[in-house]
């Protein structure tokens, strides 16, 4: 089976944490100030513990390492007094099977993501997950593998440019694909992830059958020509930047990006000249997973993924960086401007499918190659 | 102190260079060799698959002809540049040679994105265009070939001016006064007989932009919006998204056989050695 984790995807949410803090907007020290006003912090270190050890959590570095250690560690810390550092190193499956395999690990917790979880776990490299110490139903239905659980989440979003279309904003991915009424560059992304099931629900499949019908090798010529159809008005985009900077620079009006960029986007572009649908949308999972034999065992890690899942904290996730709740129970606390842009409250979830990536692991490959052709032949 | 024998001498200056060709660049291309026909599997499927590629054909197709009108398009405006600099700029020479020169200190990514900033739906030339009236919806400049072309005939034009200038500048005026003074019209005497004499300048710039163009990368992925799909930008997708080295070698090995054979046609037809090596 092909390992179909989409690193971009997580790199680029490294990348967007950095230009937050360039931003200003996020600081340890106010970061720790509003979590005391919330009453998650309660005074630092009263229940160290002797026994405790510390324990490594593995994710793609950049200042997402620096939140992911604020967010979810720091406060685990606190309030059990057990050492919680984060490693920033990319923990790719080849890397952890590598470690595994050697029989030095020194990993505990890695942010991996649904393929590689599937891959690691026929492997026999990964720890089947507790769930009588983590919590099944305080994660997003369909990513609570034997062995990984959700994390995070973000999704493919539908976004326009209200002021480019004159007001006259596409509903749908149908809408994105009829240039006469709504004319415009669009874009979509250098790869068919998340792009297909676009092509495919613009050719009035529901919801709940994009998987079936791009399952059939007609479904996905007839996803690739609607590509075809729509070239002349298609830029690419190859990184997470790229998209944000076509709507910056006001060279597309309509595109499949990163909900983590458009997060981004609706801060930086003037008010009603930036809008997100996730209607149609594809919701991706960062997926957790827990190395054999980890330094810190199997219950500690688990009661640490435990506590990352509390609503409060997943919140903050959102904030600080774009990426949703893997809890939808944390919908609920939300602040009322974000929820628009929340991936996983009821009202997003409901008009949304989830990322197969059992569906990317057979056809991906071919798939692409057929995208390809079809955007430049 | 004994003379060190003028064998050992040359061998002595060529030897460092020599050693870093082949410790930088051929080892590392025979590894891209082996790749290409081992992984993931012993044999040539990686070459099956590429030739039963449309995708592969289509973007071999769009490299050789951007590299072609790239070629065309520096001939022509290095041409007159250097006809310019090498018949009128005496005083001026030096300044001309440096503005030509200027750019190469420059990065080619840095080039690429003031194109972006130049050539965007709300750049420089489409703002002023529809500030002036002239036009009410913007060009479509870049994120295409005509974006690509732009960029990569700026870029590359030194590589054809260069050595054009050399060749003219060993041009003795003589020749083309011989004709006038024989009757020919300025035309004829510049066509018969000044422009014969230019050719191996011209070929060489030729070559060396074309060459040059085929493994371009920056430009096309930042100008061409992913539909100018070059065969370098083919191959960094092939291994970045896909970890697909052994298709993504096989790639490169045909890049490198199809600009050897551009070499080697063009050997037919031009004196390679009088066209790289003398530029007189």
């Amino acid at each position: 089976m092909e390992d179909t984790t989409d690193f971009e995807a997580k790199r680029d949410i490294a990348a967007i944490a950095v230009e937050r803090y360039k931003q200003g907007r996020l600081t340890r020290r106010g970061f720790i100030a509003a979590m005391g006003a919330l009453g998650i912090l309660p005074a630092l270190g009263t229940k160290a513990t002797a026994q405790a050890k510390e324990i490594i959590v593995v994710n793609w570095g950049g200042t997402a390492k620096d939140i992911l250690q604020e967010v979810i560690c720091d406060t685990y810390t606190a309030e059990t007094g057990i050492p919680v550092i984060v490693d920033g190193s990319g923990p790719s499956a080849g890397k952890i099977r590598a470690m595994v395999e050697s029989g030095a690990v020194v990993w505990d917790l890695c942010d991996s993501g649904a393929g590689s979880a599937i891959i690691l776990e026929q492997q026999g490299i990964t720890q089947p997950i507790d769930y009588s110490i983590v919590d099944k139903s305080k994660v997003l239905e369909g990513t609570a593998y034997n062995n990984g659980v959700g994390n995070y989440v973000y999704s493919y979003v539908l976004a326009t440019n209200p002021k480019l279309l004159g007001g006259n904003v596409p509903q749908s991915w149908e809408d994105v694909w009829n240039v006469k009424d709504f004319p415009g560059m669009r874009t979509f992304r250098k790869s068919v992830r998340g792009q297909l099931e676009s092509a495919t629900m613009a050719r009035g499949v529901p919801l709940n059958e994009v998987y079936d019908v791009l399952g059939t090798d007609d479904g996905i010529k007839a996803a690739i020509a609607k590509f075809r159809e729509l070239r002349e008005n298609i830029i690419v985009w190859g990184s997470g930047s790229d998209s944000q900077n076509l709507f910056l620079q006001e060279e597309v009006a309509i595109g499949n990006i990163w909900s983590t960029r458009a997060h981004l986007l609706k801060d930086q572009m003037d008010a009603g000249s930036f809008n997100v649908s996730f209607n149609g949308g594809v919701i991706a999972p960062g997926i957790w997973v827990v190395p054999k034999n980890n330094p810190a065992g199997t219950e500690e890690t688990m009661k640490l993924i435990a506590h990352g899942q509390k609503p409060e904290l997943q919140v903050k996730w959102l904030e600080l960086i774009g990426s949703g709740p893997i809890n939808p129970d944390a919908a609920a606390l939300v602040p009322a401007e974000l929820a628009p842009f929340n991936p996983s409250s009821p009202e997003n979830l409901a008009t949304q499918i989830l990322y197969n990536d059992e569906w990317y692991a057979k056809n991906q490959i071919a798939a692409e190659e057929l995208y390809v052709d079809a955007l430049i032949n | 102190m004994p003379r060190i024998n003028e064998k050992v001498s040359y061998w002595m200056l060529v030897v460092p260079a020599l050693a870093i060709m082949v410790i930088f660049y051929i080892v590392p291309v025979l590894g891209i060799w082996k790749i290409a026909f081992t992984e993931p599997a012993t044999g040539i499927e990686n070459f099956v698959a590429m030739a039963g590629s449309n995708a592969v054909k289509t973007s071999f197709v769009i490299t050789f002809r951007v590299a072609a009108i790239t070629t065309v398009g520096c001939l022509f405006l290095g041409y007159i540049v250097a006809y310019a600099i090498s018949n009128y700029a005496s005083k001026l020479t030096p300044l001309m040679l440096a503005l030509v020169i200027l750019p190469f200190w420059v990065s080619v990514l840095i080039r690429s994105f003031s194109w972006i900033v130049l050539l965007g739906r709300s750049g420089i030339v489409n703002d002023t265009l529809r500030g002036a009236g002239l036009i009410d919806a913007p060009f479509r400049l870049m994120h295409n070939e005509l974006g690509v072309l732009i960029a990569m005939i700026h870029v590359m034009l030194p590589f054809a001016i260069l050595p054009m200038l050399t060749n003219m500048r060993g041009i003795s005026g003589a020749y083309v006064l011989a004709a006038r003074s024989l009757g020919a019209g300025e035309w004829t005497a510049f066509r018969q007989v000044y422009f014969p004499q230019t050719m191996p300048g011209v070929m060489s710039g030729a070559l060396l932009v074309f060459v040059l163009s085929l493994g371009f990368f920056v430009t096309p992925a930042l100008l061409g919006g992913g539909r100018v799909l070059m065969i370098s930008e083919y191959i960094t997708y092939q291994i970045q998204e896909f970890l697909n080295w052994g298709l993504g070698s096989a790639l490169s090995v045909a890049l490198l056989v199809a600009t050897a054979l551009v070499l080697l046609i063009a050997a037919r037809f031009v004196n390679l050695r009088s066209a790289l090596l003398e530029r007189k």
